[in-house]
Parts: structure tokens; C-alpha cells; sequence
């Protein structure tokens, strides 16, 4: 606008510069940088299990509070343990890994040749729970709801396909069995499988599989006839929804508790929790604080078993995987 | 009856029936609808827990008035309504844009890096204005190495050298220079064409010296600097303009003004009596807080927000619209322009159609293969979900934009032509400044169903628990992708009915008004 026929006056035009001049210099600052003076920041992409999705979340949360490190961005993925190393840690795509099992051999190979190194941390145990409707009494009384390891693997197992309950027991109804559990994508499948059925006898597959445990509660919860299984802190989360039967290992009825999974008494169904980062991500401070930060605070009751319902690591867990931490950040600094 | 009485009579039955079947058919579909969105809206606001003064005082102040001054407008003419009604939502939707793009600032991109930015593009614009201007007939193929030589050199150390200033323009200050000096320019020309010198000074002059004014205003309230200078270059600046024209150029609606007027002042009045007599309001779930919190798990909702979503939709939909109206519009001018019509263009048109229905799916698997798998890059980030986004809106912008193409006429054309210009020049004079509003209304359209699309996100492995994005490489998450979050993993009542229906309300009313706008363009631009 500013051509020569505008006619502005000599005085307004100065006066004008004045004022520009005037508010540019209120305007001004002294140059901080574009990066924050302190503290980390980056990005965690975190793939993996469903049932330890909770507990990271949690972590994410503490982690990346105000006073913490608010710069750091956490993205967490519910993918299943199996689904997550597959099509997400092994090839490169995210810093960690969370399992509800043990890496396999085959997960293992494929992480290697795409020069993924990952690194076991367990951060939890978890008692893998089975529930079942509020008002299914033929498993006993109120409080005391029990079923046998053999019935629980009749239940699932690909070659008996029970359709009713009276199919397992002649004691129990004549109704129709209404199954709900993870996908084959799943720790959680992988361990029950193991633990119940055994490496020979299949899984059915002709059962509701979802890797939103929540979805098993909401199914079990609506649906008289109905059994599913999954990780604790879901059911943790919805004690009055659903009820937890205990697990009559041949010792007596067992309670899926905190208590119990802790002391090894919730047998066999209490399982080790694991993280596994990358080891070439843990090069990076903001990843391998977090890492330390999650595994200082494995011990950590409040977080770990009051607001997620996970059994915390002892402190001897605790340091021993301290320990592998510290000697993978060393060996992938060198 | 005798048989003389039947002849030429026709039974009516049918037709009734007919007609019974198809209102039964309309209201079946409505009425869901608007009972589930009754349903949705009383859980998101909660209207039942406010006091019932507060429903009282509100219904003395505000509702009637609003009713009453709206019949008297409509009373007057249509016209009056409609400029009270634009009145109000234009300030409305504007302030929902201004937060938007604040909350990119504040979070996203440093000031200090657009600054660097817009210096470094300002740069080669200016080189080209100025060879434009110059009267030295300067060969094409110098002119252009010229320019692609500056655009380099300046993209590659004009930014780190901003960046590396000792003294720099304070965050308000940077949006003054880089938005309120261009949009004065802009709005300054456009008010001197249409009322003379004085004004068109007057305008860009206010813009600069309000904005400035509300970035300090905005530090020394609180309600911080960007914010304010982002409300007022985006929705004080239109508002005012749009009073402006009304008030000097359509005196027989200026009376329609007195309805924003009415709402605003009803508002006001309202929250001074409810705050002076006590009156609690709803406890409503789309608060302050639910917008602002990055929060997406807990056992309190009251705690948990969408933000998150909200600044990653934001983003995706800037990702899609720059990747996908350059090569959808492009596109449907080769096609309706030049290209030739052979069996080949026709193939093709069919397939355009064609890929328009495609479900969203095939284009999250497409997104995946194609640039994750074999692109190598990372899942679910920015740019991959940006992109892919794109692929989906893709044909819907070639489709809108072609039909904006072709409602110009002929003649139009012909006549242009006549006056021997080159295609070209047809195509940047005639054609597409004619098709600018069609194109503009079919291209919110398909953005605003890209702004719905959950199934791509989760297909491109977008994560569940997401934070705001700080690069194109970090992984995005968006509102939809929330509200399934919201809806299966963290599934339980205490999410269903409170924090679920709050962020569906957010995603409608983001989405509305991105179509309000495509609506307002289209009926403007017809009425010419």
C-alpha cells in the first residue's frame, strides 16, 4: 500500500515509524532457543501386550507428569504381545515391547535379522484370571466359586468343544457354554494355553477373541452362561461385574489375589510380566530414563497393585533387571 | 352402486398407503437420529443437574429474548434473520478456529520456527513479485532457475539463521508480523476497493495495532498471548468486518444485528444473575477441562480430556489438505481441461467414481502397504496417517472439483478465447476463479469426512494412548480414534455416558462447522 501517490504526511509517516518502531521493541525478547532449557524430550512408541497395557500407561502417566518430564511423548499401542513383536517391535517400529510371556524363539530370530536387540525386563506378575457370570452358582457357593484345572481345560480345549456346561460336568446346567478370550495374538492366549491345555492339546477358536480385555468383561458380565479369561488389573477394575472363580490345582481352591499370585500359591496361573526395549533405542536418554524409570517403580505398590492390580517386583527383582538395564545401555554405548 | 357409478372412479387406497409408507420411512430414520443425538447431548452437558433458576434465569434472559428478537427479524424479512444469525455464527465458528490454531502454536510449532519459516518462503515470493514487476523482459527458463535457486538457498539458511538471532520478536509479536501484517494487506486492499482509501488505511491499520493490543491484553489477563492475538486476527478481525458491511452497505438488515446482540447480551446478563443469585449450572462434561486435558486413562473421567485428539485432527487435517487439494484439484483440471477425450480419460473417469466408495479400510491397508511396508516408514505417524488420510479424500476432491469445473460455462470460455487468450490463460482467469467457491465447498466436504475416519488410523497402527504430535515422525492420534480408545479398551460404564458423549459432542460440532462454512460458501456464491 505504501506507494508514492499515498500523499502521507512527513509528520504522520514519522510518527508512524515511531510507533512501529515502539511496539516492535515491547516485542522483543531475548532468544531461549526453540528447545526447552531442561529436561528430556522425544518420543517412546511402546507396542504389546494388552494385559501389561495398563501398567504402562500408568508408568506413562507418572513419567510424563509436570514436574517430571512433560516433553517426553509416550504413545502406547494394545497389540497383543505376539501381534506387537511381529508387526511392531521386530521390525523396527517401536522403542518397546510389552509381553505377558517370554519372547519365542521364532520372535527372537525375526528381531535379529531386521538388527533389533531386545532386552528382558520384567516389570509385574500377574495372576491370568477367569471369570465368570455374577449369578453362575453351579460353581459353588457365593465367595468360594472354584473349578479344576482338568475342567477349565475341558472348557477350552480344541478337541473336547464342550457346547454346554453339562458337556464338562452333569452336575452343571444344560446351557450353552458362552466363551470369551484374547486372540491367538496374545500373552495372555499363549500362557492360558501352556498352563491349562498343555503344548499338545489345541485352543478351540470357536470362541468370542477380542485384544480389548474389556470387551471379555463386558461379555461375561452380560451373558448367564458366559466364561472368558484374561489379565488381573482388568478384573481388578470390575470386581462387582464379574466373578473370579478360583483354581483347584489339586491343593484346594486358590483365589486369584494379589496375595496369592505373589506368594506362588495362585498355581499355575500366576505369570511374570515383561517390557522389552530395544536395545538401540536405549542409546537415546529419554528412553533409557524411562525404561530405569519404570523398573524403580516396579516395586512401587501404589502404582503398580492399587491403581493398576499387578503384584510388584520384590527389590531383588528389582536390581537384578536394574542390572541387565545398565549393561545393555553400556553395551550399545560402546 | 351400479356399474355406471364405478366408471372413471379410481381407488385412492394405494396412493394414500403409499404415501402413509413413505412418512412412516422419513420419520423413522429422523427420529432415531435425533433421539440418539437428544440421548448423546444430555449425557455430554448434563442440563438436568443445573439449579432450576439457573434453567429459569437463563430461560428469562436469553432464550426468550433470542426467541422473540429472532420471530420479530424473520417477521421483517428473511434476510434480517439470516445477517442476525451469520452474525452469531460466524464469531462462534471463527473462535473455534482461533483456538485451534493457538493450540498449535502453544504446543506444536515454536513461534520462533514459523517465524524462521515464513522469512524463508517470504523471501522467493518477494524475488518473484519483483520479476514481475521489473519492465526488463527477462527469458522464462532464467526467470524460473532464478527463482528455484533463491527458494533453495533461502529454505536452507534463512531458518537456522532467524532461529540463531540473538534478539527475537516475542510469540505474539511473531504472529502480528507473520499473519496481522499479511491479513491487513490483504483485508486493507479489499475494504479501499469497496470503500475508498480512508478505509482500506483505517482497516489495515486496526488490524495490525488490535492484534497487538490483544497479545498484550492476552499476557496481562492470563489468558495468554497467543490465544488472544490468534482470536483476534481470526474471529474479532471477520467479525468486525462482517459489522462493517452490514452496518454501511445493507441498512434495511441492519436491524438483524440486534440478535447477536440479544444472545450475547442474554448470555452475559445470565451468567452475572446465576453467579449474583447462586444458581449452580449443569455439571456439564464438556468443560474447560475436558478440552484442555491430555489425560486419556484414569479411574476419575472427570480428570481424563481430548486434546490430544483434538490438536492431532488438527494436524492431520492440515497434513491431508496439503497433500490432497494440490493433487485432487490438479487433477480435475487436467481432466476437465485437457485432457483429451479418449477410451483411456474414460477408463479413468470410472475409476474416479469408482474409488470415491471405496471403504475406508482398503484405503488404511493401501496406506500401510504403500508407505509403511514398502515406504519404510514408521507406523502411525503424522505424515503416514496425514497421507493416507489423503489417498481417502483423494478422489472425493478430483470428483467436486471437476463438477465446479464444468458448472462454468462455456461461453465463458469461448469468450476468452475469442479475445485470444491461450489456454492457460483461459484456465487461470476465467475457468478456475469461477470454480474457486465450488471447489472450495467440495473440498471441506471431503475433509470433513476424512475428520470422521477411525478404521485408516487404526490400519496404520496409530497408537491407543497418543500424545500431541511435535514432528512429522511422531505417532498421531486423533478425536475419532479417542472415542473408540474411549469405547474398547478403556471400556466401562463410567466412560460410556460421560466422557464418550462428551467427545462425540466435540467431534459433531468440529465437524459442523466445517460444513456450516462449506454450506455459507456455496449459498453465498450461488446467489451471484
Amino acid at each position: 500500500m505504501a506507494k508514492k501517490t499515498n500523499g502521507v504526511s512527513r509528520r504522520s509517516f514519522m510518527a508512524g515509524v515511531a510507533t512501529t518502531g515502539a511496539v516492535a521493541a515491547a516485542g522483543c525478547t531475548s532468544n531461549t532457543g526453540t528447545e526447552t532449557a531442561s529436561g528430556l524430550s522425544g518420543n517412546i512408541d511402546i507396542s504389546g501386550s494388552s494385559t501389561v497395557f495398563p501398567l504402562a500407561v500408568a508408568m506413562r502417566g507418572e513419567f510424563t507428569a509436570e514436574e517430571m518430564h512433560p516433553n517426553v511423548d509416550i504413545s502406547i499401542n494394545s497389540t497383543g504381545s505376539g501381534g506387537g513383536f511381529t508387526n511392531y517391535f521386530c521390525t523396527g517400529d517401536t522403542d518397546f515391547n510389552n509381553a505377558s510371556r517370554p519372547i519365542s524363539e521364532t520372535e527372537q530370530e525375526q528381531c535379529t535379522n531386521n538388527d533389533v536387540t531386545p532386552v528382558e525386563l520384567k516389570v509385574a506378575t500377574d495372576a491370568l484370571t477367569v471369570v465368570v457370570n455374577n449369578d453362575a452358582s453351579w460353581f459353588g457357593e457365593d465367595g468360594e466359586e472354584c473349578i479344576t484345572v482338568e475342567d477349565l481345560a475341558e472348557v477350552w480345549a480344541a478337541d473336547s468343544k464342550p457346547t454346554t456346561w453339562s458337556d464338562v460336568n452333569s452336575d452343571w446346567p444344560d446351557e450353552e457354554i458362552q466363551l470369551y478370550g484374547p486372540t491367538d495374538a496374545s500373552g495372555t492366549f499363549d500362557y492360558f494355553h501352556e498352563e491349562i491345555l498343555g503344548e499338545e492339546t489345541g485352543h478351540r477358536t470357536d470362541y468370542q477373541s477380542t485384544e480389548q480385555d474389556n470387551q471379555i468383561i463386558n461379555g461375561v458380565a452380560n451373558s448367564e452362561y458366559a466364561i472368558g479369561y484374561m489379565g488381573f488389573a482388568y478384573y481388578s477394575e470390575n470386581t462387582d461385574r464379574v466373578t473370579a472363580l478360583g483354581i483347584d490345582n489339586g491343593d484346594g481352591c486358590v483365589k486369584p489375589t494379589l496375595e496369592t499370585a505373589s506368594s506362588g500359591e495362585y498355581q499355575p496361573l500366576s505369570r511374570p510380566l515383561f517390557t522389552y526395549p530395544a536395545r538401540s533405542a536405549l542409546a537415546e536418554d529419554h528412553v533409557a530414563e524411562f525404561a530405569r524409570f519404570w523398573l524403580e517403580n516396579s516395586t512401587n505398590k501404589a502404582i503398580v497393585a492399587d491403581e493398576v492390580g499387578y503384584v510388584p517386583n520384590t527389590e531383588a527383582e528389582r536390581d537384578e533387571n536394574l542390572d541387565r538395564l545398565d549393561s545393555a545401555i553400556e553395551a550399545e554405548s560402546e | 352402486m351400479s356399474d355406471t357409478d364405478e366408471f372413471g372412479r379410481v381407488s385412492r387406497r394405494v396412493g394414500q398407503l403409499f404415501r402413509g409408507v413413505l412418512l412412516a420411512s422419513t420419520l423413522a430414520g429422523i427420529l432415531t437420529l435425533a433421539v440418539l443425538l437428544v440421548y448423546v447431548a444430555n449425557d455430554a452437558f448434563r442440563p438436568l443437574t443445573a439449579d432450576p433458576g439457573w434453567h429459569l434465569t437463563f430461560l428469562l434472559t436469553f432464550v426468550l429474548p433470542t426467541l422473540g428478537v429472532g420471530w420479530w427479524s424473520y417477521q421483517r424479512s428473511y434476510g434480517t434473520l439470516t445477517t442476525g444469525l451469520l452474525g452469531i455464527m460466524l464469531p462462534t465458528i471463527a473462535a473455534l478456529y482461533a483456538g485451534g490454531l493457538a493450540a498449535l502454536f502453544i504446543d506444536v510449532i515454536p513461534t520462533l520456527v514459523w517465524l524462521s519459516f515464513v522469512v524463508a518462503f517470504a523471501i522467493p515470493v518477494g524475488v518473484v513479485v519483483a520479476l514481475d514487476r521489473t519492465e526488463r523482459d527477462i527469458p522464462f527458463l532464467a526467470e524460473i532457475t532464478a527463482v528455484l535457486a533463491v527458494t533453495a538457498g533461502s529454505l536452507l539458511f534463512v531458518p537456522d539463521l532467524v532461529q540463531g538471532l540473538p534478539t527475537v520478536p516475542a510469540d505474539w509479536m511473531v504472529l502480528v508480523l507473520t499473519i496481522g501484517i499479511p491479513e491487513a494487506l490483504l483485508l486493507g486492499r479489499w475494504t479501499r476497493g469497496r470503500w475508498g482509501r480512508r478505509a482500506g488505511l483505517t482497516t489495515g491499520a486496526g488490524i495490525v495495532v488490535g492484534s497487538a493490543v490483544a497479545g498484550v491484553l492476552g499476557t496481562v489477563t492470563g489468558v495468554g498471548a497467543i490465544p488472544g492475538v490468534a482470536l483476534a486476527l481470526f474471529a474479532g478481525v471477520p467479525t468486525a468486518l462482517y459489522l462493517s458491511v452490514v452496518a454501511i452497505e445493507r441498512p434495511e438488515r441492519r436491524a438483524g444485528l440486534l440478535l447477536p446482540a440479544v444472545i450475547v447480551g442474554g448470555a452475559l446478563v445470565g451468567e452475572l444473575f446465576v453467579g449474583a443469585l447462586g444458581f449452580a449450572g449443569p455439571e456439564s462434561w464438556v468443560d474447560w477441562g475436558f478440552l484442555t486435558s491430555t489425560v486419556q486413562r484414569g479411574a476419575d473421567p472427570g480428570a481424563v480430556g481430548i486434546y490430544s485428539g483434538i490438536v492431532g485432527t488438527i494436524l492431520l487435517m492440515f497434513t491431508v489438505a496439503a497433500i490432497a487439494i494440490p493433487a485432487g484439484v490438479g487433477a480435475a483440471v487436467y481432466l476437465e481441461e485437457y485432457a483429451p477425450d479418449t477410451t483411456v480419460t474414460r477408463i479413468i473417469d470410472v475409476n474416479i467414481s469408482n474409488l470415491a466408495g471405496v471403504p475406508s479400510v482398503v484405503y488404511g491397508l493401501l496406506g500401510l502397504g504403500l508407505f509403511v511396508r514398502y515406504g519404510g516408514a514408521q507406523t502411525g505417524t503424522l505424515l503416514v496417517g496425514g497421507a493416507t488420510l489423503a489417498l481417502l479424500v483423494f478422489p472425493i476432491v478430483i470428483i467436486s472439483a471437476r463438477e465446479a469445473i464444468r458448472a462454468v460455462p462455456d461461453s465463458a470460455r469461448q469468450a476468452s478465447y475469442g479475445m485470444g487468450a491461450t489456454r492457460w490463460q483461459t484456465v487461470k482467469n476465467v475457468v478456475l476463479p469461477r470454480a474457486f467457491p465450488g471447489i472450495l465447498t467440495g473440498t471441506i466436504l471431503a475433509l470433513s469426512r476424512a475428520i470422521g475416519e477411525t478404521a485408516p488410523l487404526l490400519v496404520i497402527g496409530a497408537a491407543q494412548v497418543f500424545g500431541v504430535p511435535d514432528s512429522w515422525n511422531s505417532t498421531v492420534g486423533a478425536m475419532p480414534l479417542q472415542l473408540y480408545v474411549w469405547a474398547s479398551t478403556y471400556a466401562s460404564p463410567a466412560f460410556y455416558t460421560t466422557v464418550l458423549a462428551a467427545g462425540i459432542v466435540v467431534l459433531l460440532t468440529a465437524m459442523l462447522s466445517m460444513n456450516s462454512i462449506a454450506i455459507y460458501v456455496r449459498n453465498h456464491y450461488e446467489q451471484r
